[in-house]
């Protein structure tokens, strides 16, 4: 048995060594360093104490720390569960629907969503910026001037909101995608069938389309909302955190505590939290992704 | 629950009839809507880009020019992060190939018990959010030299998206027949010579989906960059144009122009690429998430 299987054993081996390294490796240093104090400067970098589950109480304490996971949430269920997933289910509906009328618009708001998708995640949040400017951003300047509307303060009155639609922007394609690709797998006679049985557009949208898109729905929500949970770039170049800690969101914490606050122990534990959460949702995903097997 | 003139509207969709006029404008009405939404924001960058005194708002360029292009490359040492960006994508492409064709090749053809687990373990790292392991590989790169160094960027490139890659590949290898490996074995060709002339040519859209995958992501990605690297030696093209917009924003006027044209030459060859080679990028990506 083994023998046989030497040669694939070797050849998993290159690959293996580079997970180990980047992804293993690191989760298991955070979790070792969360238990001390070691910072990024100082007596504690050269020599860290052992602090046990300090960095954790503290982190439960932390008024700052809970507002951060209130606006992870806010901002997960504003940009994944109801942007991302609800615009890119209509969007693929839509767009099927479009293909089978050939209207060559659909094709050019698909060609349009991926654009915004495949572009950096960095020129994304750039875009935005210079999109939500105060005094000379397009919104304003060009948008509600034009409408005769005084300016709107977008990223200093409505931070959250603003991120979240710069982040919709950036990552709808991926579940129209999806959806698109699962909308073509429903065999056409399931409607023909139901057409003869005399059910309507409406009928045959609920008793067929989406049930038949469930499956994949779900699989795809927790991936998305496991990709936003991690959100990052798009957040830094729009408000990095502010105004206050208002679009602070649990990636933006954890970096902030270790690189600006220099503790590295207390940034850990943020970033094992973090860990932690998504393992849950992942397990959620691969149990439910065994049930459709 | 929907009334009359709902149903009769609904009644008509995915039905092999032509479509209501109501139907065509509103279905109209909201693509150029999204249309509008998802293109105004690229607008601005490229006209921005050939602007010669470019500003936040979209407007046509007062002064079309190339200026800001050749500025970029004369004051800014674009040229440089240029060719840093290309050789690390490039050589994290070359790496990941190798890596993802042993590996996916090997995973699919290992006999285990426990073969499921692996991969479930290997979907797991892929949802693993590099924003939570960043504090660690920063010191875990720094312990380990890698820190302002090709290697070292080439490495963690290719170690990003390698669980997503190995998934898709050895799902690509699942349905390559093994009597093709098998007959060339009996011609006497290694394993691995067999896996190279023989099976690799078959999955050769595979292998170029992660080629392509590979080479744009290590091109984009832009967050180890930012904590691996603070020599202007090895300044690559996201850096570039995170610096030119960091510190002109932060002390100076912005300079829109420059950060667009920057922008430009960051962003258009991952269009382009992604674009040619669309129908097989999403092909890629639709039979991964099916694969799950």
């Amino acid at each position: 048995m083994v023998g046989r299987n030497s040669t694939y054993v070797a050849g998993v081996m290159p690959a293996a060594a580079l997970l180990a390294l980047f992804f293993v490796g690191p989760a298991l240093w955070a979790l070792y360093s969360s238990l001390t104090n070691l910072a990024l400067v100082g007596i504690d970098a050269a020599n860290p104490r052992f602090v046990g589950i300090d960095n954790y109480t503290r982190l439960l304490a932390d008024p700052d720390f809970w507002t951060v996971i209130r606006n992870s949430v806010v901002f997960v269920v504003g940009s994944a569960v109801i942007g991302q997933f609800g615009l890119g289910l209509a969007l693929a509906l839509l767009i099927d629907h479009a293909e089978h009328r050939r209207w060559w618009l659909g094709t050019l708001a698909y060609g349009a969503v991926l654009l915004a998708w495949v572009n950096p995640t960095l020129i994304a949040g750039f875009l935005w910026v210079a999109m939500y400017d105060f005094f000379f951003g397009s919104l304003n300047h060009v948008f509600l001037s034009s409408l005769g509307a005084s300016p709107v303060d977008w990223l200093g009155s409505f931070p959250m909101p603003a991120v979240i639609v710069a982040n919709i922007w950036r990552g709808t394609a991926f579940t129209m995608i999806i959806f698109l690709g699962a909308l073509k797998t429903i065999p056409p006679d399931i409607y023909e069938a139901a057409r003869i049985d005399g059910a309507n557009a409406w009928r045959r949208f609920w008793d067929h389309t989406l049930p038949s898109l469930r499956p994949i729905a779900a699989l795809a929500l927790l991936s998305i909302t496991m990709s936003t949970f991690g959100t990052f770039i798009v957040i830094q170049t729009l408000t990095n955190g502010g105004p206050g800690i208002n679009t602070e969101v649990i990636a933006l914490y954890a970096f902030h505590t270790a690189f600006k606050s220099f503790s590295i122990g207390y940034g850990s534990a943020i970033a094992v939290v973090m860990l932690a959460l998504n393992f849950a949702f992942a397990i959620l995903y691969l149990r439910w992704s065994r049930a459709r097997a | 629950m929907t009334t009359r003139a709902e149903s009769r509207a609904a009644r008509s969709t995915a039905a092999p009839r032509g479509a209501s006029w109501v139907e065509t404008i509103a279905a109209h009405l909201v693509f150029g809507v999204v249309v509008l939404f998802f293109l105004v924001p690229f607008l601005w960058l490229f006209t921005s880009a050939f602007d010669a005194d470019a500003v936040a708002y979209i407007r046509v360029p007062a002064k079309p020019t190339l200026d800001n292009f050749v500025r970029i490359f004369t004051e800014h040492d674009f040229g440089r992060a240029l060719v840093n960006s290309v050789f690390v994508a490039g050589s994290t492409m070359v790496l990941d190939v190798v890596a993802v064709s042993l590996a996916g090749y090997s995973l699919s053809r290992l006999d285990l018990r426990f073969k499921s687990w692996i991969m479930y373990a290997v979907l797991l790292l892929q949802t693993m959010p590099l924003s939570a392991t960043m504090v660690p590989i920063y010191g875990l790169a720094r312990a380990l030299g890698l820190r302002n160094s090709y290697v070292g960027l080439i490495l963690i490139h290719a170690a990003i998206e390698l669980p997503f890659l190995i998934w898709l590949m050895k799902n690509f290898f699942d349905n390559v027949p093994r009597y093709l490996e098998e007959a060339a074995w009996l011609d006497g060709r290694s394993k691995l010579r067999a896996l190279v002339e023989v099976v690799l040519p078959v999955a050769r859209n595979g292998i170029g989906v992660v080629a392509g995958l590979s080479f744009l992501a290590a091109w984009a990605e832009v967050l180890m960059m930012i904590i691996l690297i603070d020599s202007q030696d090895l300044k690559t093209v996201p850096l570039a144009f995170y610096e030119t917009l960091r510190t002109q924003g932060g002390y100076t006027e912005v300079q829109y122009g420059l950060v667009a044209a920057m922008g430009v030459l960051y962003a258009v060859p991952v269009m382009a690429i992604f674009l040619a080679t669309r129908r097989m990028m999403v092909r890629g990506l639709v039979a991964s998430s099916r694969g799950l």
